[in-house]
């Protein structure tokens, strides 16, 4: 609760002290500063709640427990990582710095809510607070069309897929009643209303729209690959973790009970979006583009955690979120420092630049689920959930055959940077502190593979 | 029939009637008049219903505003020509029937709903003393977080509106 308040006062803190600053390396300076607050007040949050059952506040408008303070702690680490790799590359993407970062602290709000919200109109609230920065993010470098091009698509289509979850929420408000999550559990299978069906399918749609799950994934590959870099990072990361704990909330909370009539349904969305994903991006030249296509494949790993209903659920999607973040905000912070982002830009890094080419390689192996790795641990859990819920086997084993082709495109990097010729032109020259923070980057993926009880520890 | 069943009646055949004017002419601008005429018709059931704020707002806000900024837009860049380049056939056709599939599911599924019969004595829960005790009790934080909603918003405007 105290998190949701701070990061709107922060941010807003943000935007005024910049109007006294002239340069931009302070403001960067103050964010990182704020965030570090932010963090703080995340920790005081999670001492101070009890592990006893979730506490209700403003007449059962949020739920809060330890689990989602925990996820708020953890993304709000996943933030600070983001803004010390990436936080001058923010500074250079146009003249509002200061706005930019005050949109990440409201991007963070909304997170904040997403993970606690007990209620519709929270829910509706908290998707929007997520995704009118985002819309303003990505259009933000806007003497580049295709930055342009992104915003305007995302916005439009944002526009329409909200529109469908109001519907969603409507009909589902004529069948019960109410707008209190809580309460749709009421919900059973043979007393079933069709307003309820049809308002919970046009959730899924809506739902799967903001977390770019097929067939509604067509705006990821434009929208991540026209956007500015910095922000595709944190767009593709910490945006999306969040868009799947409120899936995840509402699909098992309130919808859980009524599991056999929307899992087939969800079940053909996880197929479609891993085969989609996983065969595309095999195709492309850039690699930004291939890692928005990548974006899509790993949502279909985190939809196992949404269609198994069951505890190992809640666990999966925490692990893959920090997995799938730290590894991409890793490998977007890499490819910041190069001119070229198609493959052929990555030609000969190791020679040139070996430990960047390093953390690369783990940061990939990680995205491709190696052992050793936190990927492997998030697909590990995710995947386990799904056996546990026993009706999955078929689109489990298909997941693990799709693993197989999506190691097929992570690796080209790999052959690119240790085996061709070639000599990689390097926006900036890589500092000491680069190196040092991409190392940190680097020990926390391994630490995530191989201890990934320390990210659990505080449920 | 009483003057509540007929108001009703021409209020409802209004707002269908307009709705389909909308989607139906070719010209924008004509589409953006329906669409105004669709939101009275619209404020008049909520009249209807002893909602006059809702009512008063949905005038101003949807018809006042938004409305008349599409109008001005429209006309500013002049779109009344019938200048969109249309889908080939083939298009139209696949979003005809998947349309007309996706209304047959939700009209069938609905068919066989119930729904609990409406209370018909009149509430006063729409009044703006009622509304505003419901904003700022029950529903105060939804009311309070919108504003970091509208923020960003305005953010939004100035960071792309404003020239480098």
């Amino acid at each position: 609760m105290k998190a949701i308040i701070a990061a709107a006062i922060l941010g807003i803190m943000l935007m005024f002290a910049a109007i006294m600053m002239r340069e931009k390396k302070s403001v960067v300076t103050l964010a990182i500063i704020l965030l570090a607050l932010l963090l703080g007040v995340n920790i005081w949050d999670l001492t101070e709640t009890a592990a006893t059952a979730p506490q209700a506040y403003f007449n059962n408008m949020l739920r809060i427990d330890r689990y989602s303070l925990w996820f708020n702690t953890l993304m709000t680490g996943c933030t600070f990582l983001y803004l010390l790799l990436v936080g001058k590359d923010i500074a250079k993407v146009g003249n509002h710095v200061a706005e930019y970062f005050a949109l990440i602290f409201f991007i963070l709000c909304g997170l904040y809510i997403l993970s606690t919200y007990s209620n519709m109109l929270m829910l509706f609230l908290g998707i929007e607070i997520l995704s009118i920065p985002q819309y303003i993010l990505s259009g933000s470098d806007k003497k580049n069309l295709k930055s342009s091009e992104a915003s305007l698509k995302y916005f439009l289509m944002g526009a329409f897929s909200t529109g469908i979850l109001l519907m969603g929420i409507t009909l589902l408000y004529g069948a019960t009643g109410s707008f209190n999550v809580a309460s749709f559990s009421f919900l059973q299978a043979d007393t079933l209303n069709p307003l309820a069906l049809s308002g919970i399918l046009f959730l899924v749609i809506a739902l799967s729209f903001k977390v770019s799950a097929a067939p509604f994934h067509m705006w990821t590959p434009d929208v991540y690959d026209g956007a500015p870099t910095p922000f595709t990072a944190y767009m593709a990361t910490i945006g999306k973790a969040a868009a799947f704990l409120a899936f995840l909330r509402l699909f098992q909370a309130s919808f859980g009970s009524l599991g056999s009539r929307w899992m087939f349904i969800l079940a053909i969305i996880t197929a479609a979006t891993l085969l989609v994903g996983n065969l595309t991006a095999v195709f492309q030249q850039s690699v930004k583009r291939m890692l928005a296509y990548s974006s899509i494949a790993q949502a279909g790993f985190m939809l196992f955690a949404v269609i198994s209903i069951n505890a190992a659920a809640w666990q999966g999607i925490i692990i893959y979120s920090v997995a799938y973040s730290v590894a991409t905000i890793g490998i977007f912070a890499v490819l910041l420092k190069l001119k070229d982002y198609t493959y052929d830009g990555f030609n000969g890094l190791a020679k040139k630049e070996p430990l960047l080419a390093f953390v690369t390689t783990i940061f990939l192996m990680s995205l491709a689920g190696i052992p050793l790795t936190g990927g492997f641990m998030a697909k590990y859990y995710v995947l386990y959930a799904a056996v546990q819920q026993g009706q999955l086997l078929w689109l489990v084993i298909f997941g693990l055959l799709m693993a197989a082709i999506g190691v097929y495109y992570y690796f080209r990097v790999i052959i690119a940077m240790y085996f061709k010729q070639g000599n990689p032109e390097l926006n900036s020259s890589v500092t000491i502190i680069d190196k040092v923070l991409l190392v940190i980057t680097c020990i926390i993926v391994i630490l995530i593979g191989v201890v990934p009880q320390l990210f659990l520890i505080n449920i | 029939m009483g003057i509540y069943e007929i108001l009703f009646w021409f209020l409802t055949v209004m707002a269908i009637g307009c709705a389909l004017g909308v989607i139906l002419s070719r010209n924008p601008v004509n589409s953006v008049l329906f669409l105004i005429a669709t939101f009275f018709a619209i404020s008049g059931h909520y009249l209807l219903l002893n909602a006059q704020f809702l009512a008063i707002v949905n005038v101003i806000v949807y018809a006042g505003a938004i409305m008349v900024l599409f109008l001005f837009v429209i006309m500013l860049m002049n779109l009344n020509a019938d200048v969109e380049p249309q889908k080939s056939r083939l298009v139209q056709l696949a979003g005809m029937i998947a349309g007309g599939v996706l209304f047959l599911v939700v009209l069938a599924a609905l068919r066989t709903a119930t729904l609990s019969s409406l209370d018909k004595a009149s509430t006063d829960i729409g009044l703006i003393k009622n509304l505003g005790r419901v904003l700022f009790t029950q529903y105060v934080l939804p009311f309070e977080i919108s504003s970091v909603l509208f923020l960003s918003a305005m953010i939004g405007a100035i960071v792309i509106g404003k020239k480098e």
